[in-house]
């Protein structure tokens, strides 16, 4: 392989999707990235530990009993072949099922989206589930595109930011150096979350409301702006459908402020200033989406943006922060349950039909498959899993994770993950640097990447492999990225124009990106919104019911991430520099709070949600508010107590809130 | 050559000048401490004009040379009057000491930095964004 000084790659972890530079020794900064400036999160400085770690898999494995051995490539792919055509020939396609992967290229996900296609089932899902479904379902139907609706730098030019469930200065670092560039120009910042996180630290007003309140907020909000004119009643009038159907004039500041726990004063401040000002942009992340009413907490926050005008112009937009260096592509591509690439409807039997042509298949499924929750539920007999660690990532499949392996299961990764465990085969596969592809980031930037290190051992790029097993199926499957890319250009409309040398420039090109000479679109819905009418849709969400505290359960469980580890923590669990300074679990608890229930700094401590129970040291914090606990899921004693309440319309579990208790384990 | 400046106000405590600095230099010579868990402040080396670590030290192991204090570990004893004189706390003892060298001149805490909390600038230079961003805010507060 050539080996140049210094090769540009892309941060496998958040989805911010920062540039640095990998080179013969170790890793350099690169500051004319358009996104981060040189600029690096500890786990971003740290990514490269994951590269030629020695818990790397090298070898594909088959299960023998509780023993592994080592198999060829040709016996592991013959393996796959024969266990999907024997499931599907016995049971249909019904007892297949297919996780795809936010940390895979999109180039892999078209691919393996396609097979699981091809072979006849829609049960195809990736981590976008638990992350952003509800921006999918709602933002589609609003704006017409499920995504970010401007880059994350335009986040400078706002004069007003509202942040409403995201810590992204724990989770997407790099985000908060924009907001500070805004804050420099005498932006104000409006952060709504429950506890005192380092976001929170960057607020102009802090709105620390009751868990799980959001929409009566935004809905407050809402009514003032209307009661005061502070509407943008041109905008409302030539842009947007449904405003008349908007009537929240029971959301009184005052019968809101009991609902949330705020101040009415500072609801009226938060609604004044995000509407007063010239850009406004709202950010949210999991705290928004991961509730029961996930879709509807999406709504409230595009309904906030249309009636105020605030999106469509630099510095106006909604901007869902995403998890994963490449969800936004994995969702793009169609790994999901309920969507084929390009965002096509499982229930848009037309649109499939362009599909159907392209792919020259006799007939392609209808309808949602499994999502990823439901596959313990499912009688499967074969699912293929590439690069996710579901049992540490999905409180469902983690407390069931027995009843996920009914029939044979492959799992492709880079580490012998907890889901890799269960296995009956595991196929290693090559790491981000060590393949090429693109990976599209939180605000639609496709990026190149480029091989920088080899592969270790017989590990392989997982194009490579899925190319390999679709020739065994019978299908002739290209396993070069270029080749693959070009077929997404056809497949997806936003893609048509992205090649390998626009997203391989410097910090790549942000669809949609109609034809090869396009520059891209960092702001969307300038003139008209990507709905059928060009009009965006404006949509009324009331507040539903909320998970209570009782007697038995009186304090409200929060989760969610820190900033020194990743998601399952497959990779960041690997790196000595994050564990070290953060080593285990710690469950946040308000100091009136532990003195109520018996509880000293550094206890070890018993959590019970109706859910579960689980085992974690109290850490006693003024940040935490009082009536609520908070434990990061990096860890797999959250999983023990998170609820599996699901948003109905995105299928999203409500991770984010649960009733528990908590006392000293002696 | 300038000096690594900090403005608390930006810095969200997420450490990464702590991992970027020990996976330069093998043990950090920054460590970000947080403050009731509402305020984070990385302490390192200031490199002061009058250095009290190199006014302490007897062996002349630590020595101002120009702007920055340079440490010889031939000469070092360990003694420790450095880490107690450092106002900072930041000289470590590690079977070495540690001390920040600014990495030749272009530090990788203040490069790998997310919000530009810390900064390497020499003052005037500081002091004038610090005003330009100061009127930025007056002048927004004035429009609205």
């Amino acid at each position: 392989m050539r080996m140049t000084a210094r090769i540009p790659t892309v941060c496998p972890y958040c989805a911010v999707g920062c540039g640095f530079y990998i080179t013969r020794n170790g890793m350099e900064y690169m500051q004319d990235h358009p996104v981060n400036e040189g600029a690096l999160c500890p786990k971003g400085n740290a990514a490269l530990d994951v590269l030629n770690h020695v818990d790397r898999l090298r070898y594909p494995m088959m299960r023998i009993g509780d023993d592994w051995i080592r198999v060829s490539w040709s016996e592991a792919l013959d393996r796959v072949a024969e266990e999907m055509q024997r499931a599907l020939r016995e049971k249909g396609p019904g007892a297949l099922a297919f996780l795809g992967s936010a940390k895979c290229t999109n180039e892999e996900n078209y691919i393996f989206q396609k097979i699981a296609r091809l072979m006849g089932t829609n049960s195809i899902d990736n981590s976008a589930r638990r992350c952003h479904s509800p921006t999918i379902i709602a933002l589609r139907r609003m704006l017409g595109t499920p995504a970010m609706t401007n880059p994350v730098s335009d986040l400078a030019l706002s004069d007003c930011i509202f942040i409403i469930g995201s810590n992204l200065a724990e989770n997407h670092p790099v985000v908060a150096r924009w907001i500070l560039r805004a804050k420099d120009r005498g932006a104000a910042v409006i952060v709504a979350d429950p506890r005192v996180t380092p976001t929170a630290w960057l607020a102009d007003l802090h709105l620390q409301l009751n868990p799980g309140t959001d929409i009566a907020l935004i809905n407050g909000m809402i009514n003032v702006i209307l009661n005061e004119g502070l509407e943008n009643s041109s905008f409302i009038k030539e842009r947007t459908s449904g405003f008349e159907g908007l009537d929240l004039s029971d959301y009184t500041p005052e019968r809101v402020s009991s609902i949330t726990g705020l101040r009415a004063g500072d609801i009226v401040r938060a609604a004044r200033l995000y509407a007063k000002a010239g850009a406004s942009s709202i950010v949210y992340c999991m705290g928004i989406t991961q509730h029961s009413c996930g879709t509807e907490n999406v709504t409230a926050c595009a309904n906030l943006a249309l009636v105020c005008g605030h999106v469509g112009r630099p510095g106006a937009g909604i901007l869902p922060l995403r998890g994963q260096n490449n969800v936004q592509g994995a969702c793009d591509m169609g790994a999901l349950a309920d969507f084929y690439p390009g965002w096509r409807s499982v229930d848009d039997s037309r649109a499939i039909d362009e599909l159907r042509r392209l792919w020259n298949a006799r007939a392609l499924p209808l309808g949602r498959g499994l999502t990823a929750d439901m596959m313990p539920e499912a009688d499967l007999r074969f699912l293929y899993v590439m690069g996710e660690d579901i049992v540490n990532s999905h409180p469902a499949v983690s407390r069931r994770r027995e009843r996920l392996k009914r029939g044979f299961m492959v799992v492709q990764d880079i580490f012998m993950t907890d889901t890799a465990r269960i296995a009956d085969l595991v196929l290693p596969a090559a790491a981000w640097a060590e393949k090429e592809g693109t990976f599209t980031s939180t605000e639609r930037r496709v990026q190149w990447v480029s091989r920088a290190r080899e592969a270790p051992g017989e590990a392989r790029p997982d194009l490579w492999i899925l190319s390999e097993v679709a020739a065994r199926l019978g299908f002739d499957l290209s396993p070069e990225p270029e080749e693959v890319l070009a077929e997404i250009n056809q497949a997806v409309p936003a893609y048509r124009g992205i090649s390998r040398s626009n997203a391989g420039a410097r910090g790549g090109i942000i669809w949609p990106c109609p034809h090869p000479d396009h520059p891209g679109t960092p702001v969307l819905h300038t003139e008209r919104f990507s709905t059928p009418d060009g009009r965006a849709r404006i949509s009324p969400v009331h507040h539903p019911a909320l998970e209570r505290t009782s007697p038995q359960h009186p304090l409200i469980l929060i989760t969610g991430r820190v900033v020194l580890h990743y998601n399952a923590g497959s990779m960041s669990m690997r790196s000595e520099g994050l564990v070290k300074r953060e080593p285990e679990i710690r469950i946040d608890v308000h100091p009136e709070d532990a003195a109520r229930f018996g509880v000293a700094d550094g206890d070890a401590v018993m959590i019970e949600t109706r859910w579960g129970r689980a085992r974690a040291r109290a850490k006693l914090t003024p940040r935490q508010k009082r009536g609520t606990l908070f434990m990061p899921f990096h860890f797999p004693e959250t999983n023990l107590v998170a609820s599996e309440i699901i948003d109905e319309k995105s299928m999203m579990p409500e991770l984010k809130v649960a009733a528990c208790r908590i006392w000293r384990a002696d | 050559m300038g000096k690594i400046y900090l403005d608390p106000e930006r810095c969200i405590g997420c450490r990464s000048c702590e991992v970027a600095c020990e996976r330069e230099h093998g043990h950090p010579r920054i460590s970000v401490d947080k403050v009731k868990d509402l305020a984070a402040v990385p302490v390192y080396c200031h490199q002061c004009d009058t250095a009290p670590c190199a006014a302490v030290c007897y062996t002349g192991s630590l020595r101002l040379d120009g702007d920055m204090v340079v440490f010889d570990p031939d000469l070092c004893t360990l003694c420790g009057l450095c880490f107690v004189a450092c106002p900072f706390g930041a000289i470590e003892l590690d079977s070495v000491i540690h001390r920040c060298d600014l990495c030749g001149g272009t530090p990788v805490c203040v490069m790998t930095c997310p919000t530009e909390a810390l900064q390497l600038e020499d003052i005037d230079a500081i002091t004038g964004s610090t005003r330009s961003r100061a009127a930025g805010v007056l002048a927004a507060r004035v429009r609205v």
